[in-house]
């Protein structure tokens, strides 16, 4: 299978793109509920075999412990996981602009991942599904982990797939030690269907 | 009398869709630039009458432009034209002598807007 799927520079560009616009959208949602100003990087899109993802996770987070969340979407042919990781040093202070008193319990942190992850998955994926013209429907978030190591991480889920196109978004918060990564994850068959949806952005 | 206009985008598509989306009966010369530091050199080589400015962009993104812009006083009126909508984006982009701010994806209808209430494009309805 893993011959089937291409990238070409026009339709790398025209994810970049979209992806650009939808993780506005994400970052505004998230300043307007931190009070904060989210910095916005420039998304990659790769298409990645499985142990490059994982290299690339690791060069991600360092050797610092991570939380993670993940949340299937599904429509018009296209499925994928949306892999939330948050850097575990970041809690203090998403818990501070939240104005949760005192040390944070496990319940607590497990409340704030899932707030964060809620409100940055779920713009992502919806402004992606506008833009394609795709109403998305989000499967609830699950917990991957709490303080483990990325490579704990990924060890239960590692055979289920080979290849797959990935879009990352490096968020940071200005002024803040708040750092997170946000991965979609396209099955191999969704982008075959997506490439034809771009088309129509790209034709002039 | 022909405007000329410049696009500075690093995508591609964004640089397409921004030219498609300009009023089809405004007379205009567009160019286009990469990042933003093709936009300045361009603009210092020849004049331009109005930058479209994305804000995330490798080599100099739109912030670092509009300093220079603002710095060497470059005769050009700037509009952002960008996905980051929070509203702390378009504060500071208008700080650094943005005109105006529009958002991505860009609708053919509000730029059209914009330039009318800027007085760059002349309202033929109202003449």
């Amino acid at each position: 299978m893993s011959d089937l799927i291409q990238l070409s520079e026009d339709e790398r560009d025209c994810y970049q793109e979209i992806t650009n616009v939808a993780m506005g959208q994400a970052a505004d949602r998230l300043a307007r509920l931190l009070g904060v100003y989210v910095v916005l990087p420039i998304p990659n899109v790769n298409l990645i075999e499985i142990n490059e993802f994982k290299m690339t996770l690791k060069s991600l987070e360092g050797n610092s412990t991570v939380s993670a969340v993940c949340q299937g979407f599904i429509g018009a042919g296209i499925a994928g996981e949306a892999l939330l990781i948050f850097n575990d040093a970041s809690f203090a202070e998403i818990a501070k602009l939240l104005d949760y008193p005192g040390n944070l319990d496990q319940h607590e942190e497990l409340e704030m991942l899932m707030d964060v992850a809620n409100v940055l998955n779920g713009a992502c994926i919806q402004g992606i599904g506008e833009q394609l013209d795709i109403d998305f429907s989000q499967s609830h978030p699950v917990i991957l982990g709490q303080h483990c190591s990325i490579a704990d991480l990924l060890e239960p889920n590692q055979s289920r797939w080979q290849r797959t196109m990935a879009i990352e978004i490096n968020y940071t918060i200005e002024d803040h030690n708040i750092n997170c990564d946000l991965l979609l994850l396209f099955t191999e068959d969704s982008v075959v269907h997506m490439n034809r949806l771009i088309s129509f952005l790209m034709d002039d | 009398m022909t405007t000329k206009v410049l696009i500075c985008d690093d995508s591609k598509m964004a640089r397409k869709q921004m030219a498609r989306a300009l009023p089809a009966d405004w007379p205009v010369d567009v160019h286009f630039a990469q990042d933003g530091q093709e936009a300045i050199d361009l603009i210092k080589a020849q004049s331009f009458d109005v930058l479209f400015l994305d804000l995330t962009m490798p080599v100099l993104d739109g912030y670092a432009t509009l300093e220079i812009i603002r710095q060497e006083d470059l005769p050009i009126m700037v509009l952002v034209v960008s996905g980051d909508i929070q509203p702390e984006a378009q504060e500071r982009v208008k700080k650094l002598g943005a005109i105006d701010f529009i958002k991505k994806p860009v609708d053919a209808e509000q730029i059209k807007q914009v330039l009318i209430e800027y007085g760059i494009l002349r309202d033929q309805a109202h003449e």
